[in-house]
């Protein structure tokens, strides 16, 4: 038996044994979706429940104002529509008095509504033309192109995970598994046998490609059959980029080995670095609603090229597709060039 | 007090002095703080973003004041242009270029819509003035302005609702100028809230609390099991039971210690959040530094809890991994709960994490209280008694039989 | 119990399941003496060291400790003993100083910081963090904090295992200090040589029970006068070797070390120097020697000491 195949057998039993590894590789996405997409699962999807306190014939206009763009439930006092608001039963409340229009929020869900606020305006904009016996003569007509028409915000959080997961498989088999073999001087003793360097390189990449291909299938067809979301997976463009981005982000976490003294900093290195870049890559944020700052800040993140590419794959977002081929082939050349690198500096015994 | 100083300065100090520890126990919680009021506390303020938009208009010219369609591209225009305080307009707009043919940049500009190097495309497009005079006549639906979006981008989103505010905004001055709207009968538009007291809160007003206790919670998930499995483990506290101190008095110094922690936290946390920040909410009440300190015992307890079911260092550190981010996110910490399907509910309504960080936040009044007063603090206290009671019985000092 | 025993052991037993690790231990240990337990990996000496010191509790025996039976190990014995373990290690966080001054804070009475520094050496290393130190320098750290209440009675489990020669020297130079202050030591060790040239009294372990006690060279005269010569036996024959059964006992083959015991050193050597003349044998690294612990063990068990 090959170097190679021997240190393929020996890395994947070692990657199943490994319960801690296997859970947080295949559970970890999922639990991700669930909680992000549960939380702001708001923007953009439903209607928003209106309710409404508004006697009168003019309260009949407003209420069949306020249909045409929310779901409407009327309250027979302004006391019954804050108590509906408190229990979240509505999102936000109108009163019409005669002489005011009174919107009436719940201020904490500030996250929120910024979202109803836009809608309200749109109410009281239409209605004070009611008043005066007027429609509206101007009105929008939305046209979408490229992508899904209706993409709900998980649409896009899923692949934005799904890039995350291939960013941790690649970051964390350099800067943790290998460092870690080093810093139990494992690889001491395997570098004073004959043992190729790269058969053990081929070994770990191979094992953590396939897991980190298996594991995004299971997330993304867990997420399709629980929140019954829809793709329109690009199989090769998907299969292209998964490996080429693990590849990547090896030779990431192969930066990281190499700055950081001490084997054992480096998987804490990798952790830390991974938790910002999840914040700032617009996975569970949309960078578009970060200032200025941010958004530059964003733009320098593998991680934010990762997650475009992947909604693109799944059929999510449109871009070019100069573009998709660009990240990927940056990704993966990145990687295989830092490649002989590894080999060289980070396979090596911890000694100075 | 035998040792118990000695013990719970041991465990502050060389928690400060561990970088992993001082990072995700300080330095990842300010980082927090700073970065979600980057995001959310510009959100509703005034040019949060900037947006690149293409407008064409595709209405020739109409002589005289009635040249409705210009004065609707006048109106994105002026989005378009900065502010007086020179910020970033909302839109960076684009239009064709002198001479250049409309059609095709209307073409060519929505595949940039497409491909998302645009957020959005507006068309005002031909017979807009036929159909708006129709319309003002009373006969047909109306003109319409045509936005094309990109699927699945959120810019597209933001800038299609920017428009639909200034569409209404031309509806009323085309309505008002040809008579048919009066704007000094307009309407009077107020806005008020529930679930505060003395105006709006800021959002770092709700946030800091909550990473207050991300932060506690945090320290007590990890940092607790760490120390005593760790330190059972790699034979440490072996060496303490030799000595006379034992392991009650052992267990006073580690808790005091990490209150001490805890304390730390909480003042680097206001400190930042109140001189980088500007929040406004003042822990000074009694009740505030009640939840506050229960927070910390009970999230103290729960890490001697989960000490006492790992077996080993690994195992403890993989459990609070997988507890840390559901407890901590569906304890509504960042953001307020919103719809949950039934199962992230029920976690909900038994994470103690909600019920403090409502109770908290009550107390502070940045929000009013979803929970009775009494529920806030019984629910966290039976689950802290609960916590020491399986403690005491299961947690083993010694790595032997 | 007189006040010249400081601890006196009653058939301690110590029971996992099946696995008698501690089978009816007995002995008693004299004021300001060195008390060695020796035996193999496994014996069963840390586990009794344990049961001592009051971090395992024992199936059945008693336990005399100053001058009173112990139905525990209690505070009181606690602040005059001092402990040395085989395993333990301090937090990696704290200074050299600032883990003395901790364990100083558990006794009612303590030494002073510098004076125990002085004691093991550790003065330069004052302010430093105790992940930085060596090996052998952690062992001292870890004698100083056995001494910091000034105790009367000191456990050592193993105390130069792992060390390089040197420390080892210095570990019993610091050994027999402690013994002439006035301090009684019980001590654990596989090394005989530790055994040997330390200790007061022995007590030869395994399995659990006591094989043999008595002092070292007690024990090893208990052997009669036997006289062991060694020599290495690289390239020699079964068959050469067997010719030479005639001059003593032999026991070694081939190629290992050759020992050959006798009552009779002259005539044996005699014999020994016509044999190597008759085959061309070049005797070499030749060794005369009295016996030693390792061979009493060996006599009594059939083993190795050093497994």
């Amino acid at each position: 038996m090959t170097a190679y195949r021997a240190l393929l057998h020996a890395e994947w039993r070692l990657f199943l044994r490994d319960k801690v590894s296997l859970s947080f590789t295949f559970l970890f996405p999922l639990l991700f979706i669930l909680i992000f997409g549960s939380l702001m699962g708001g923007i953009g999807d439903a209607d928003a429940r209106i309710g409404i306190v508004a006697p009168g014939d003019d309260g009949h206009r407003l209420e069949r104002i306020a249909a045409e763009t929310g779901r409407i439930q009327p309250y027979p006092d302004r006391g019954g529509l804050e108590a509906a608001l408190e229990g979240r039963r509505i999102d936000f409340g109108a009163i019409w008095d005669g002489d005011r229009l009174t919107f009436l929020y719940d201020s904490r869900r500030s996250q929120e509504n910024y979202a109803f606020e836009e809608v309200a305006r749109g109410i009281a904009t239409r209605f004070d033309l009611d008043l005066q016996g007027v429609a509206p003569v101007v009105r929008t007509a939305v046209e979408s192109v490229g992508g899904r028409g209706t993409t709900k915000w998980l649409n896009l959080v899923v692949p934005g995970i799904l890039a995350f997961s291939t960013l941790s498989a690649g970051l964390f088999a350099v800067s943790g598994h290998v460092t870690g073999m080093k810093q139990r001087k494992l690889l001491d003793r395997m570098i004073v046998t004959p043992m190729p360097r790269v058969a053990l390189l081929a070994a770990v990449i191979t094992v953590r490609l396939a897991v980190v291909y298996l594991s995004t299938l299971i997330t993304l067809v867990t997420a399709i059959l629980v929140f019954r979301l829809e793709f329109d997976v690009h199989w090769l463009h998907y299969s292209l980029f998964i490996p080429a981005g693990t590849l990547g982000a090896m030779g990431l976490g192969t930066a990281i080995a190499l700055v950081v003294r001490q084997p054992s900093s480096a998987g804490n290195i990798a952790n830390a670095v991974s938790m910002i870049m999840m914040f700032l890559s617009g996975i569970y944020f949309p960078v578009e609603i970060m200032p200025a700052l941010l958004r530059a800040v964003s733009r320098a993140m593998p991680l934010t090229y990762m997650a475009d590419a992947l909604r693109y794959a799944t059929g999510v977002m449109d871009m070019s597709a100069a573009r998709f081929w660009m990240t990927t082939g940056a990704l993966f050349g990145f990687g295989v060039s830092v490649l002989p690198v590894l080999a060289r500096y980070v396979v090596r015994a911890d000694r100075r | 007090m035998t040792g118990v100083v000695g013990i719970a300065r041991t465990h502050l100090v060389t928690n400060l002095r561990e970088r992993v520890t001082l990072f995700w126990f300080l330095a990842f919680p300010l980082f927090l703080l700073t970065i979600l009021t980057a995001i959310f506390g510009s959100l509703g303020t005034p040019n949060p973003t900037s947006l690149s938009v293409s407008l064409v208009n595709l209405e020739p010219r109409r002589e005289g004041p009635a040249d409705f369609a210009a004065v609707v591209e006048e109106a994105f225009a002026h989005l378009g242009a900065s502010d007086t305080h020179g910020r970033d307009p909302l839109f960076h707009l684009r239009r064709p270029a002198i001479g250049e043919d409309p059609q095709e940049f209307l073409d060519r500009e929505r595949d940039a819509v497409r491909i998302g190097d645009r957020a959005l495309l507006i068309e005002i497009p031909a017979g807009f003035h036929q159909r708006l005079d129709a319309a003002i006549a009373g006969d047909g639906p109306g003109a319409e302005i045509r936005v094309y979006t990109s699927g699945g981008r959120i810019s597209s989103d933001l800038a299609r609702s920017i428009v639909d505010q200034v569409v209404a905004a031309v509806n009323g001055r085309i309505l008002s100028a040809v008579g048919r709207f009066d704007p000094s009968r307009a309407l009077t538009v107020e806005r008020a809230s529930i679930g505060s007291s003395g105006g709006d809160p800021l959002y770092i007003d709700f946030l800091l609390p909550g990473v207050v206790l991300m932060a506690f919670f945090t320290a007590g998930l990890f940092g607790v099991p760490g120390t005593i499995l760790f330190g059972r483990e790699r034979r440490i506290l072996k060496r303490y039971w030799v000595t006379p101190l034992d392991s009650r008095r052992f267990l006073v110094g580690f808790s005091i210690g990490h209150l001490a922690l805890c304390a730390l936290q909480f003042a680097a946390l206001l400190l930042l959040g109140r001189f980088a920040f500007g929040a406004r909410v003042g822990f000074a009440s009694p009740t505030a530094v009640g939840f506050l300190l229960l927070a910390a015992v009970v999230f103290l307890a729960f890490g001697f809890l989960i000490s006492s079911v790992a077996r080993t260092a690994n195992a403890g550190m993989a459990i609070a991994n997988v507890l840390n981010l559901p407890m901590m996110f569906l304890g509504g910490l960042f953001f307020p709960i919103g719809e949950l399907p039934a199962v992230l509910r029920g976690i909900m309504f038994i994470n103690p994490v909600t019920y403090l960080a409502d109770g908290l936040r009550a107390s502070l009044g940045v929000s009013a209280a979803t929970v009775p007063f009494v529920t806030t603090i019984a629910v966290p206290l039976i689950w802290a008694g609960v916590c020491i009671a399986v403690a005491s019985r299961r947690l083993r000092w010694d790595v032997e039989r | 119990m007189s006040e010249r025993e400081t601890l006196r052991v009653t058939n301690l037993v110590k029971h996992y399941g099946s696995v008698h690790a501690v089978d009816g231990v007995s002995f008693s240990v004299a004021a300001q003496t060195v008390f060695t337990l020796l035996g193999p990996n496994g014996a069963g000496k840390t586990t009794t060291l344990e049961i001592l010191e009051g971090i395992r509790r024992p199936d059945a025996g008693s336990i005399e400790a100053f001058g009173e039976r112990r139905s525990r190990i209690d505070r009181a014995v606690k602040e005059r003993m001092g402990v040395l373990l085989q395993d333990s290690q301090f937090e990696p966080y704290l200074k050299v100083r600032e883990v003395i001054a901790l364990f100083s804070s558990f006794f009612r009475r303590s030494l002073p910081l510098g004076e125990i520094l002085d004691r093991v050496a550790l003065r330069e290393k004052e302010s430093a963090l105790v992940r930085t130190l060596s090996g052998g320098q952690r062992q001292r750290l870890a004698v100083g904090v056995a001494l910091v209440n000034d105790p009367d009675l000191i456990f050592l489990d193993e105390p130069t295992t792992g060390l390089d020669p040197q420390a080892r020297r210095t570990m019993w130079s610091l050994v027999s200090d402690l013994r002439r202050a006035g301090k009684t030591i019980i001590l654990t060790t596989h090394y005989m040589e530790e055994a040997e040239s330390l200790s007061d009294y022995v007590c030869i372990m395994d399995h659990g029970r006591i094989i043999a006690e008595g002092t070292p060279r007690g024990l090893a005269s208990e052997l009669g006068e036997e006289t062991f010569i060694e020599f290495d036996g690289r390239g020699l024959s079964d068959a050469q070797l067997s010719a030479l059964g005639s001059a003593g006992r032999v026991t070694g083959a081939g190629g290992e070390l050759i020992s050959l015991e006798t009552t009779d050193l002259a005539g044996t050597m005699e014999r020994l120097i016509a044999w190597s003349k008759r085959n061309d044998v070049a005797l070499r690294d030749m060794t005369v020697r009295q016996p030693n612990l390792e061979d009493v063990f060996l006599s009594l068990t059939g083993r190795r000491l050093r497994d």
